[in-house]
Order: structure tokens, then sequence, then C-alpha cells
């Protein structure tokens, strides 16, 4: 396309371009307001980990013929939360988990929920998308400004995660036509928590340098990409997605 | 498969569009949902050439709207996010339409190859600056003459001359051989360069070129305070409107002054697509942006490269072999007798 030289909008570009220059380096990981919001950001990390492995193991009794491979997706996540831990320690932080707790606890409610009810669609569209979907999506976004040892972990952590988005991804393809009502109802009733969440949060991940847009935009082209895979047409991923930012 | 990356003229316009296409949650939602949402593969289609060959495309929506041009971060991300989209849709070529190429040269983007887990191929992605610099020049080749205007005598200024389609009209239309070139530039570096380069060709300011050319081409966006005085216009004069968005009519507007949409190209058959009609086309089932044009080309053409690519690299070689493709698989140039509304406005 045509373009540039004299464009208003490419002045505009240039300027901003250079503020976000300046703001572009790493956050002082010693600093005290870092530390705190690393308290709150980091619990949230070790307690989803928890959680993952959890209900792993819980719809692992809905599907026991595939026990084995859950059994091993949740041993995973324990790994994962050991290095999460690692992550706080190494920078003196102790993770605020009554806070991580709290947090989960609407998305962890309508899991159990699901779970009592043998919702299989349900559990796993909250675990095995919408919270893996989400976790790497954040890990991405974290890990050009996370201190250098909890970058390396991070990276292994996110090659894990694909694993288990994939596992969920492919259970509901393969089962589609008869979960989709369950899927869409699920959706409509989590993907507004996982919104919520997110701005519970996000003046901490500003101090960690990532950005409540990033997050939200990465996460739907993730969440998004999942759905195409599991076989929704553009038209429904769409609507689908778009619970997530209005209602 | 060939790819197209495009977006809304406004944000009034996204909101209108989201609707009409059953994208209803979208229409509803203010400026800041959009800004958050990823892009949207809208719409495929199969294109045939006037040889028989036929290709299969795509239309991704990059949720941009020039409205986000001020939060940079956005603006970025809507661009990568587009691509990365069109990438892992399996796409083999896709052309970056609109303010996607622009913020894609001006923030330097070349820089930003991995999108969270994905690394973008550029060799995927053209700018289809090559074909938009070859359909402008037909436009002024055509056209000028139409006017009766002699291009072997006439003063041809090029706005934007140093940026890339700029400096490739103005070595294109060095060998075709015009009256002389003017070159027009918010920067005066790289106009000096272009001259040294050319060896030919007249470095002025805007308000000192326009009055002495039969023919402008415009090829840098239009800023909004720009006010031309039409009396000091030569009549005839020729003004091509390659810059985006297009808004020179309402500039330009006087009699025996003729402005030309540019970079605008013709198919020779309906295409059964719903989504030129953003881009406001006149007939928005065979017009579209040459750049858009480009990706089909290098598709039927089966070149999967990035044809188009950084800036000022675009051969006379390259903008030769896209042209004679473009006439060969059925596009021609929009002309001054293809515009519905001439340009005869009054003032």
């Amino acid at each position: 396309m045509a373009i540039l030289e004299a464009t208003p909008a490419s002045a505009e570009l240039e300027t901003s371009e250079s503020q976000s220059a300046d703001a572009a380096g790493l956050p002082d990981f010693s600093s005290a307001a870092y530390k705190d919001a690393y308290s709150r950001i980091n619990a949230i990390v070790i307690e989803g980990e928890q959680e993952a492995h959890d209900n792993y193991i819980a719809i692992s009794s809905l599907i026991p013929e595939q026990a084995e491979e859950l059994t091993k997706l949740a041993r995973m996540e324990l790994k994962h939360k050991k290095g999460f831990t690692a992550c706080a320690n190494n920078l003196g932080v102790v993770a605020d988990m009554p806070f991580a707790k709290e947090f989960f606890a609407p998305l962890h409610g309508n899991f159990q929920t699901a779970l009592a009810e043998g919702k299989i669609t349900t559990c796993l569209l909250i675990q095995a998308i919408l919270i893996e979907a989400f976790a790497i999506s954040a890990y991405h976004i974290y890990i050009p400004v996370a201190d250098p040892f909890a970058r390396k972990i991070t990276e292994g952590v996110v090659k894990d995660e694909y694993t288990h988005l994939n596992y969920g991804q492919e259970w509901l393809k393969a089962n589609l036509e008869t979960v989709r009502e369950e899927l869409e109802q699920a959706n409509r009733a989590n993907l507004p928590l996982v919104r919520r969440m997110l701005e519970q949060v996000a003046g901490d991940a500003a101090v960690l340098h990532m950005d409540k847009e990033d997050l939200m935009a990465d996460f739907l082209s993730s969440y998004q990409e999942v759905l195409l895979e599991i076989g929704f047409s553009g038209r429904e991923i769409a609507k689908l997605a778009a619970a997530a930012l209005v209602g | 498969m060939f790819g197209l990356i495009g977006h809304s003229t406004s944000f009034e316009d996204a909101r209108r569009k989201a609707r009409e296409l059953g994208y209803e949650e979208y229409a509803d939602g203010d400026l800041d949902m959009w800004c958050a949402a990823p892009p949207q593969l809208v719409e495929r289609v199969t294109v045939t050439s006037r040889t028989g060959k036929q290709i299969q495309g795509a239309y991704i929506d990059s949720v941009f709207v020039p409205e986000m041009l001020r939060r940079f971060k956005t603006a970025k991300r809507k661009v990568l996010k587009a691509m990365e989209l069109a990438q892992k849709s399996g796409i083999t070529i896709t052309a970056l339409g609109g303010f996607t190429s622009i913020i894609f040269e001006d923030m330097n983007l070349l820089k930003e190859e991995r999108v969270s887990a994905v690394e973008l191929d550029w060799q995927r992605f053209t700018t289809g600056n090559t074909h938009t610099a070859w359909v402008i020049c037909q436009q002024v080749e055509t056209n000028a003459p139409a006017l009766g205007i002699d291009l072997a005598s006439a003063k041809v200024a090029v706005v934007g001359a140093s940026g890339d389609i700029g400096s490739a009209v103005c070595r294109y239309l060095q060998r075709r051989g015009i009256g002389e070139l003017l070159l027009v530039a918010r920067r005066p570096q790289p106009l000096i360069e272009l001259q040294a380069n050319l060896g030919e060709g007249r470095i002025l300011g805007l308000e000192e070129a326009l009055p002495e050319a039969d023919v402008v081409v415009w090829v840098a966006s239009l800023p909004q305070s720009l006010q031309i005085d039409t009396s000091s216009l030569k009549k005839p004069c020729l003004m091509i409107d390659g810059g985006y968005p297009k808004n020179l009519d309402s500039k330009a507007a006087a009699e025996g002054v003729h402005v030309l949409k540019g970079g605008i190209v013709e198919f020779w058959q309906d295409i059964g697509w719903q989504m030129m009609e953003v881009a406001e086309m006149a007939k928005p089932q065979r017009q579209m942006f040459a750049c858009f044009a480009e990706a089909m080309l290098l598709d039927f053409e089966e070149l999967y490269t990035n044809f188009s690519w950084g800036r000022n690299n675009i051969s006379l070689e390259a903008m030769d072999r896209i042209g004679e493709a473009s006439l060969r698989h059925g596009f021609r140039a929009l002309a001054l007798s293809d515009q519905a509304t001439p340009a005869l406005a009054t003032a």
C-alpha cells in the first residue's frame, strides 16, 4: 500500500515509539514494589499449577480410560509448581497464597460443580483450554520481562503447557458434535471470569511490565486458535471469544 | 493460497460492518474492547484469472481501526497478530493493506518477528508496493494523454518521492521519459540521495511544486490540515491520489483538476466477496487496492516470496514483471473514466 513520509499518523507513531523505548527496559527486580506485586502474581501461578494438578486428577475420574495420560499431565503441573516456588525464593519473596486461593475461587467453584455433575466438557474447557491458554499467553508475555532465573524456568514450562492445551483440544475436537452446546454454555459462564481475574491483577502485572491489553489479546488469540482447531467456524469463534470482552 | 490483511476505515465504520456481518458483540463493543480483540479471518474466496487459473484466498481483518494509531503497542500488536493468523492459516502469500503496511514499516516491525510462540516467516508477506507503484505509473501514462497532457513535455511532481512507492514511480517515469520530475518529500536528506541516484529531478517544496505540475502523484498521506490553493494549479492538472486514506478529492476539487484514486485496480470479473465494501470501492466486486492484487498475482504466478519488502528495493524489472502478470491475469488500472463522480465538482 501506498504511503508514508508525510503522514500525520507516522509522526504520531514515531513519538510513541520513542516513549515506549524508554519504558522498554526490565523492571527493578529488587525493588519493594516489584517484590510486593510478585508475591501475588507468583502465588497465582503456584496456586494455578496446584489446581491444574488437582483438576487433571479429577478429570481422570471422568475419563478413566485416559487416566494414565491425565496423571502424567498432572505430574508435570506439580513440577511447574516447584519451579515457580523456586522463582519466588530466588527473589526473596513469599508468595501470598491466601490471595491466590481467593483469586481462583470462582473458577474453582465452577470446576467443582461441573465435576460433581460429571460434565467432562465443562471441566476440560475450564482447565485444559481456558486456564492453559491463559497461562501460555501470560508466560509468553512474562518471559521477556522476567528475571534471568525465572525466565529459564518459565521457558521450560511453556513447552509443557502446550501439551496440556493440546490434550483438551483433541478431546473436544473428537467429541464436538455431542459437546457443542455444553461448550458454548461453559464458555459463557467462565470466559467472563477470566477477564475479571485479569482485571483484578492488572495493576500487579503492570509492575512486572506486563500489559493488561497484551495479556487479554494474546489469550484471546490462543483461545480462538484452539476453538478453530476444535472445529468451530470463524463467526462462532468470534461470538464465543466476545464473551471475554463484553458482559 | 493468498491472503489479504485489511481493516475498516474508521471505528464507526467497523462497528457498522460488524453488525452487517453478524458480529453483534463487536458491533456493541467500545474501543477498548476492539483493542483487545484478536484478528478475524472473515472470508474465503476463489478467484479465477483470465487465463482460467484458479486460486483460493482469505481476507483477514486485523480488527485495527485508525483510531488506534495513537496506541503504539496496540497498533503494533494488531499487525503482528494478523500476520501470525495468516501464517497459521496456511496462507502462502499475504499482502498488508491500508495502515497495516504503514505501521509495519514505520514501527520497524521487522525487528519483532517473534509474536508469542510463532516465528513469522517474512517470505510469506508482501507490502504489495511493487504492483501499487506499477499501477500508479499506468494511471499516469493512460490518463494524462486523455486530458491532453503530453507526458514527453509534462512536469510530474511526486509527493513522497523518497518513499518506497514514490522512488519506484520516479525511476519508472524517468525510464519512460517525461518533461521533468519534481521531487517533493518531508525530509530533505533522502530526497537529495534520490536525486543523486536518479541523476535528475528538481527538489521543491510542496507549495512551489504544485503550481508547476501538470501531473501530481501523491504517495504520501495528506495531513488533515493540508490546504491546496486550487486557483494556482495548472488546468488541466491530473492528480493521482496514491496515499492512504484517499482524501485528496475533497482538498483539490476544482474545475480542470482531475483527481484519480491511485493504486486501485479493477478485475476482469466479479469476485464473490463482501470485504472490499469496507474499503469504499466504487465497484467492490471488482475493484481493490493494487497491493492486495499483488498477493493474488504472486499466487497466480506461484511466486511464493516476499516480492515487495523493505524500503526502496523496488526494481524496474520487478515492476515490469508484476505489470505483465497483472495484465495477463485480468487486472487493469482504474481510470478517470471509471470514476462515478467526476472530479469536476465545484470547489
